[in-house]
């Protein structure tokens, strides 16, 4: 026989633990005479109990990120000089003229537009197309060889701009994050070179790439006080970090 | 009401704080994926519609009305961004049964993980307006209230919808050859 409509809407408050005392009173006295609702409200029990169960499924852990870097930013709090500026008003940084048009290192910021508008807008000060290659002096650099990554990134620098140089293979997706707690200094820009593909989103303290397959691209840093830095490099796979290294830079050596 | 933090937060966030965004960010950032990801099945999809939806609460904070809830605010966005991605991808259908079937007999043991598959796999079976209760019930933990405040429904209209919606689940999975 079925149940009466009154009581499987009783049953499913009670489950959901939306019931009245009123209304647990007469289900309780519906189950003690009936077989049938002790057993229909068995089986929600469990049913509702598996789907509370389930775990949840986490978002991959550059999104935040992304999401952060496609936002505009609060226009009438510029945090530094615009790096342009600066550029053309140093002597020393006479090569910096020839940004625009011509590219060797076409900037790209790929992925998808979403991406690629947002990381613009955020980090206003992107060192766009750039006309020359950037000469800058090495100096240092680091090996990667483990089997989800393989390559190198060479740290260069020239007047106030730090350059990592990334020339790097990796099998599957993968995420480096770049952390440099000098909030003094800020990332510049992202050039893409002979490869497309690869996603990079920017805070304050830390810039984060995606990639797959063989990519080489650099990410420019403004080191406007030539402070001697650290980059902290973590590689990360499926939300696990599979290698960290790091990269300094002393002005003094 | 929100709680009183949040309150705060989202008053400076509406003044464009990038700082009290971030940390509602924080705080939404996993319900909302999870909620987009059981409309969509789609991990790439949900996390589109995540980031559309972050968006589209930052830029719209003016339009909110700081005395209701926010978390019925955010979720409402997800699922109705969720439905539109279903419905420029022209996805709406629910899929038949036997495309979300996971190949499993019944006498086969179910771990937790092949669990949360095939009850995903279901929910793709059930029409978007059940599936909708259902994620904010059973993934979101949300009331009978909350659920009619984000969806804008009355609570009587939630109860009978949700009613329906786990019939039709468990239907799903028992055709599927899960118990």
């Amino acid at each position: 026989m079925a149940i009466d409509q009154k009581y499987t809407d009783l049953i499913n408050a009670d489950i959901d633990g939306e019931i009245s005392d009123a209304e647990k009173a007469t289900l309780s006295a519906f189950l003690a005479q009936s077989e049938e609702g002790r057993s229909v409200h068995s089986e929600l029990t469990a049913f509702f109990g598996s789907l509370d169960t389930v775990d949840p499924e986490l978002p991959p852990p550059h999104l935040r990120h992304v999401i952060m870097s496609s936002i505009r930013p609060v226009p009438e709090k510029p945090e530094s000089p615009g790096y342009l500026q600066a550029l053309f008003a140093s002597s020393s940084l006479k090569f910096a003229a020839t940004f625009a048009a011509g590219a060797v290192l076409a900037l790209s910021v790929v992925d998808s537009n979403r991406i690629s508008n947002s990381a613009f807008d955020d980090v206003a000060r992107l060192v766009g197309t750039i006309a020359d290659p950037v000469n800058g002096e090495s100096r240092n650099s680091i090996t990667v060889n483990k089997t989800e990554i393989a390559g190198k990134i060479s740290l260069r620098q020239t007047g106030s701009m730090l350059i990592l140089d990334f020339d790097l293979v990796a099998m599957d997706p993968i995420e480096i994050e770049a952390v440099y707690a000098d909030r003094t200094i800020w990332f510049n820009g992202f050039a893409s070179l002979q490869s497309s593909g690869t996603s990079i989103s920017a805070e304050s303290g830390r810039v984060t790439i995606g990639m797959e397959g063989k990519r080489r691209y650099a990410v420019f840093l403004h080191n406007e006080g030539d402070r001697r830095i650290t980059v902290s490099l973590r590689f990360i796979v499926g939300g696990e970090v599979i290698h960290e290294a790091s990269l300094d830079y002393d002005p003094a050596e | 009401m929100n709680k009183p933090n949040e309150t705060t937060l989202i008053e400076r966030c509406i003044k464009g704080d990038r700082q009290a965004f971030e940390t509602l960010l924080i705080q939404y950032e996993k319900p909302v994926f999870n909620a987009a990801y059981r409309m969509l099945n789609n991990r790439d999809d949900a996390s589109d519609v995540t980031q559309t939806v972050f968006l589209k609460v930052y830029e719209n904070f003016d339009s909110f009305d700081p005395s209701r809830r926010f978390f019925s605010w955010i979720y409402r966005i997800t699922l109705n961004e969720s439905i539109n991605w279903l419905v420029r991808q022209n996805r709406l259908a629910p899929l038949p049964h036997d495309t979300a079937d996971q190949g499993k007999s019944p006498e086969q043991e179910l771990d937790s993980a092949q669990r949360c598959a095939a009850v995903q796999a279901a929910l793709m079976t059930i029409k978007t307006e059940y599936r909708t209760v259902i994620i904010m019930k059973h993934f979101l933990g949300c009331s009978y209230a909350e659920i009619g405040d984000a969806l804008e429904i009355e609570e009587k209209k939630v109860k009978s919808r949700l009613y329906t919606a786990r019939q039709l689940l468990k239907d799903a999975l028992t055709s599927s050859g899960i118990n």
